[in-house]
């Protein structure tokens, strides 16, 4: 028995590009799995909800959120119904990346180093040197292969036309790897058949391209370099991420206390003594990367690493000091980039941006808040933003005066709206907002990318923010073989 | 392997194995409480295991269904179920990469088995056996999966060592709070299903049978739990597969912690070995008990410092 109502609810939003809808008609690359939902008895999508629910809490696919010294355990929400991408959009978001991703590579090794972009006034000096995270204790200093970011998660949205465009760039530690490995697992079990019958590609490779091109940043030339990966701990929300790319990469997983670095040299305390470590996948940020440089209270670093760093001794990826790249006031320079580096048109879009360290574009924004979004400079995670159109008065009073206190913390974006993908809610198939964080590797031998990613929701009706901290939740993403 | 790694791996095995056993004693002696037509006290039970203040002792110590509660789901209990099947799975978080999946999983399950409201209801108002024997279950999937997906390396022996360093502990404690009870006094005429419930609680009540053919008797209880090696719960045989393993991990680096802590296991293990029930008698059975405990513990502070100091 068809189950049509399971779509009945499927209202499209106006002005709003819809993954699997174009007006009335199914899509393509949706067409498959449309006709798969609807050909199954209603009450099996509940239930493959709570199997997807069951596999990632008996996996430990979780999170601990610690309330009255007792942990309990949380997953992150998960929608069945997969997101797709076709071959061709994928193959341009691809080439978007790469080129993206050359660029910024290239700015890094040029801001820490010889600076002709500055000197040529494509991006100004001041910018850099009031960016927080640009450390001038990188200055001069040579990365193994000129790499800076060799991993890096691009978050890109589509308008209401279906262009995509670049949101930010995550050149630090960007995390979410694990979804996009997990989520394929899960929907193998939920939806066995599925993935095959639609030649879906497969992402189950990334741990193996991670650490070949963790290998080769080694710089001692061993057959057998010792390559860990630094984690905050199991208190960190996204730990168990950390120890499942430790566990597919069959690398050591190790914490700040396990390390300790002698005459600028890195080692792990084992059973058998000291042993030199040779490349360090860190998620620990930089600011508490070296307590000796950097946040003098941080216990979850290793005194000295900074030092080893500089000899040369140890590899740490992604490089220290990439802030300056995905700064948001920097982005804005980012087409700019392209063209003075690699003399392209830049492939994927920006956001248009005004920079409110900039006095006309202040007063644009200040005059047309109630249709921007404004966003700090130096915050991530969907943290100390206002959303203009559905801010109250008094927020966006409040929030005026901060802006006017330092103009460079802030930068302005017109609202956009994020495409929407259907979703199985409350037993009903409903369209919610998407973004899309692709993960690409840098290595010697050049830029991969997994295809695939991390797609993050919006579940709370009409939300715009897909951020897991402001009640997101993630999608299996396929991209299509043909 | 990083000593954090060992350190882990060590507790790990060692709040498994306490917590499979302090279950398998919970079960028979609710099973021992049903089958008496005396007062039966779970005071000694309380008194090895649990924490409590004499007068919580007396509230409680009647109730086997309550005493059961502590026991299993006690927050202030650190021995209680809930408490170490939680610590063992925070060992295990921490070191994912260096046990298998399988592994990982079953402890993750069993933590949420005992975060679960509903082992608290059905505590208090099923059958305790049926609940008890479920989580037992839990244990069992436990070492099952670490025997035939672990890999045979440094991170096994570890575990191997907390597990039976552990088990020699629990096999001495047990028969020293059933030998208290008879103020040591080994000619006390007792029923016989004092032996049998003692033994049933170490499942070693069939090899008894077979092995000694004289009824219950003192003597020979203590031989089969102190001294028989068919019997994988006595101490003899845990210190042997102790020794076992542990001389797994001589390696170039680290000789002086391997002799010392060779040393004393070796010690230990020879103790035992050329003991008999008469010269122990003679000697003085609770100071026997507890110097074995003070040995093993003396062990594991060598561990310690030789094999786990990373902070």
């Amino acid at each position: 028995m068809p189950s049509t109502h399971l779509f009945q609810q499927y209202s499209l939003a106006p002005r709003t590009w819809d993954e699997m809808y174009e007006n009335e008609n199914v899509r393509d690359q949706y067409q498959n799995v449309f006709d798969f939902l609807q050909g199954i008895p209603p009450d099996e999508l509940s239930k493959k909800e709570e199997l997807a629910k069951k596999l990632f809490m008996s996996q430990g696919i979780t999170f601990t959120v610690y309330s009255s010294g007792e942990g309990v355990e949380k997953i992150f929400p998960f929608d069945i119904i997969p997101r797709i991408i076709t071959a061709s959009e994928w193959d341009f978001i691809e080439k978007g990346i790469k080129q993206r991703l050359r660029a910024l590579n290239l700015f890094l090794k040029d801001v820490y180093h010889q600076q002709f972009i500055l000197k040529d006034g494509i991006v100004p000096v001041e910018l850099i040197y009031s960016c927080p995270h640009y450390l001038r204790e990188m200055q001069g200093l040579n990365v193994p292969h000129d790499i800076y970011v060799h991993i890096a998660g691009i978050d890109l949205i589509r308008d209401h036309d279906g262009t995509f465009y670049v949101l930010e760039d995550n050149l630090r530690t960007p995390s979410g790897v694990s979804y996009m490995i997990e989520n394929r697992e899960i929907t193998k079990r939920i939806f066995p058949d599925l993935i095959p019958q639609n030649f879906v590609r497969p992402v189950t490779q990334y741990p193996s391209i991670l650490y070949k091109n963790l290998l080769a940043l080694s710089p001692r030339r061993i057959s057998s370099p010792t390559v860990v990966l630094l984690t905050p701990g199991i208190y960190n929300s996204a730990y168990f991420e950390h120890a499942t790319l430790a566990r597919l990469m069959g690398i050591e997983l190790v914490e700040g206390r396990d390390l300790v670095v002698e005459n600028h040299v890195v080692y792990m305390k084992t059973t058998a003594g000291l042993q030199q470590v040779d490349v360090i996948y860190r998620r620990v940020d930089d600011e508490f990367l070296d307590p000796l440089i950097f946040e003098p209270s941080s216990v979850l670093g290793v005194s000295g690493i900074l030092s080893a760093y500089r000899k040369g001794n140890v590899a740490i990826v992604n490089s220290i000091g990439n802030g300056v790249g995905d700064d948001k006031a920097i982005y804005v320079y980012v087409p700019d980039m392209i063209r003075y580096y690699l003399n392209e048109e830049p492939i994927l879009k920006n956001v248009p941006t005004y920079q409110l360290s900039k006095q006309d574009e202040r007063d644009h924004v200040l005059k047309n808040i109630d249709q921007m979004v404004v966003k700090r400079t130096n915050e991530s995670g969907g943290y100390g933003m206002l959303m203009g159109h559905i801010a109250s008065e008094e927020e966006i009073i409040a929030y005026k005066k901060e802006i006017t206190k330092n103009p460079r913390q802030f930068i302005a974006q017109p609202v956009i709206s994020l495409s929407s993908s259907p979703c199985y809610i409350d037993g009903k198939v409903q369209p919610r907002r998407i973004d899309l964080r692709p993960f690409a590797l840098c290595g010697p031998d050049g830029i991969e990318i997994v295809p695939g990613g991390l797609t993050r929701v919006a579940l709370r009706e009409g939300s715009l923010v897909v951020n897991s901290s402001q009640g997101g939740g993630s999608k299996d993403t396929w991209v299509l073989a043909r | 392997m990083l000593s954090r790694v060992a350190d882990s791996l060590y507790w790990m095995s060692r709040y498994m194995e306490r917590t499979d056993s302090i279950l398998r004693m919970l079960k028979i002696n609710y099973a021992s409480s049903q089958d008496t037509h005396e007062e039966f006290s779970w005071r000694p039970v309380l008194r090895i295991f649990g924490s409590l203040e004499q007068d919580r002792v007396k509230e409680i110590e009647g109730s086997g269904r309550k005493v059961i509660q502590y026991m299993v789901l006690g927050r202030e209990n650190p021995n209680s179920i809930f408490n170490m099947v939680t610590k063992a799975r925070e060992n295990a978080r921490g070191v994912q990469d260096n046990i298998t999946t399988e592994v990982w999983q079953s402890l993750n399950e069993f933590y949420h088995i005992v975060h679960d409201d509903r082992l608290s209801y059905q505590l208090q108002h099923e059958d305790p056996i049926t609940v008890l024997d479920a989580l037992i279950k839990e244990c069992m999937l436990y070492f099952g999966v670490s025997d035939i997906t672990m890999f045979r390396g440094e991170g096994l022996c570890f575990m191997n060592v907390g597990k039976y360093m552990e088990r020699a502990i629990q096999t001495a404690d047990i028969l020293d709070v059933k030998l208290s009870n008879l103020a040591y006094d080994l000619d006390k005429p007792t029923d016989t299903t004092y032996w049998k419930y003692l033994l049933m609680s170490i499942s070693g009540y069939s090899l008894y049978l077979k092995r000694y053919r004289s009824g219950f008797e003192a003597r020979n209880i203590i031989d089969q739990v102190l001294f028989n090696v068919d019997f994988p719960r006595s101490v003899l045989y845990s210190l042997n597969q102790l020794q076992r393993y542990f001389q797994r991990l001589q390696s170039d680096q680290n000789t002086e912690g391997f002799n010392k802590v060779d040393f004393m296991i070796g010690k230990l293990r020879s103790k035992l070995q050329y003991s008999d029930v008469q010269s122990i008698s003679q000697a003085g059975l609770h100071s026997y008990l507890a110097s074995i405990n003070a040995e093993i513990s003396g062990i594991g502070s060598n561990l310690n410092r030789y094999y786990f100091a990373y902070s």
